[in-house]
């Protein structure tokens, strides 16, 4: 009994980190950080296996006038500005069908506190926005994006962190059925505004 | 209310700032390419309003061949790409082709104004889905989507994200689909 006890803490213990190794060495593919000079803000941009994907840092008074633009009660706006937004830019750069689903998204701060949690999908927000009676549909990354040649779309990403939180994203996709991932290592959210 | 305009069109311009600051190096490159649909798709009907507040039906351009093109003036793709949906409109015969472009839940006063900022001033038609029914009904994901519509009314290609519209290949897709 004892012994299959232990084999099967094991065999827990060998999946865990078989999953970490996995997490951490398939990605880090290339990584192009580009800072805008008059603003500040950071953006990073990644392309492989037909999948580019490009994130750029808002700023908590973008995603405030956007939403407030759209009528959303102010505690709804103020709760959209409390995530950590980045507009996000999918392409499909293949001459395959290439597909991606956020709900397979994950991140993970730099200093541990969050582990692996899953992307806020655009459902999530709908169906929060539906229970305030907000019927706006739109700026949010689509959750399921099915590409053609030279589709691409971009929407907000949202992660639950601070500002200026550091962390991981690490997101998956399928070119022409086949399974692929990558991360962005240290993306980092927004400040609440610009520097002087 | 002007408060929220305000800061709306600043932080349009800000955004827009931020992505045009460095253009070249953020925004994709605009293709030509349009998917083709291999099943026979009806497009659904439907009325919505123009800039004018008269309705407009799909099914009164049932002859002509459609481009459909989803949009809001928040989506970056969809303000480049419109020069483009213009030129195309004037280089393709009016009896055999129209652009409409619809509105994702927008004001209509905001729209207007927003259109006469724009470099090329959009000459075809403008319609407003307010409660973007039609966009559910096109199952469009995301923003810009658009569909490219038979003379019978069929759905037969289909682009996501921002295109170069007035490129002599896609001219070429609708000249061919007028002469079908």
């Amino acid at each position: 009994m004892n012994t299959a006890i232990h084999k099967l803490r094991l065999f827990r213990k060998c999946l865990i980190i078989s999953l970490v190794l996995f997490s951490s060495s398939v990605f880090s593919a290339n990584v192009t950080i580009h800072k805008n000079e008059i603003s500040g803000l950071l953006t990073w941009s990644s392309e492989d296996n037909g999948f580019s994907i490009e994130l750029i840092q808002l700023l908590p008074d973008f995603v405030r006038a956007i939403y407030a633009k759209h009528n959303f009660p102010k505690n709804e706006v103020e709760r959209a500005a409390s995530y950590c937004v980045f507009g996000t830019i999918l392409k499909n750069t293949s001459d395959q069908h290439m597909s991606y689903y956020v709900k397979e998204w994950r991140y993970r701060t730099k200093d541990k506190t969050v582990k692996l949690m899953p992307v806020k999908t655009k459902s999530q927000w709908l169906e929060e926005w539906r229970k305030a009676n907000i019927a706006f549909s739109w700026t949010l990354l689509p959750d399921i994006g099915e590409f053609e040649v030279g589709d691409w779309q971009q929407g907000f990403t949202t992660i639950k962190l601070p500002r200026e939180t550091e962390f991981d994203l690490i997101y998956k996709w399928r070119l022409d059925g086949v399974l692929h991932s990558g991360v962005l290592e240290n993306l980092k959210c927004a400040p609440e505004s610009l520097a002087e | 209310m002007k408060f929220n305009s305000i800061l709306y069109i600043s932080a349009l311009s800000l955004f827009g700032w931020s992505l045009s600051v460095s253009a070249d190096w953020q925004q994709p490159e605009l293709s030509h390419n349009l998917t083709k649909i291999n099943k026979i798709i009806p497009a659904s009907d439907f009325e919505l309003q123009d800039m004018d507040e008269e309705p407009v039906r799909l099914s009164d351009y049932k002859g002509k061949v459609v481009l459909l093109n989803f949009w809001a003036t928040w989506c970056p793709p969809c303000i480049r790409e419109m020069p483009s949906m213009e030129h195309l409109q004037n280089k393709v015969e009016s009896e055999k082709f129209k652009v409409i472009a619809i509105n994702q839940m927008e004001n209509p006063d905001d729209v207007f104004a927003f259109t006469g900022q724009l470099d090329v001033d959009p000459t075809f038609k403008i319609l407003f889905d307010t409660s973007s029914q039609v966009s559910q009904d096109y199952a469009v994901r995301g923003l810009p989507t658009t569909y490219l519509i038979d003379k019978q009314g069929n759905i037969r290609y289909r682009a996501v994200g921002g295109r170069e519209f007035d490129h002599p290949e896609v001219i070429k897709i609708i000249k061919q689909l007028a002469e079908e």
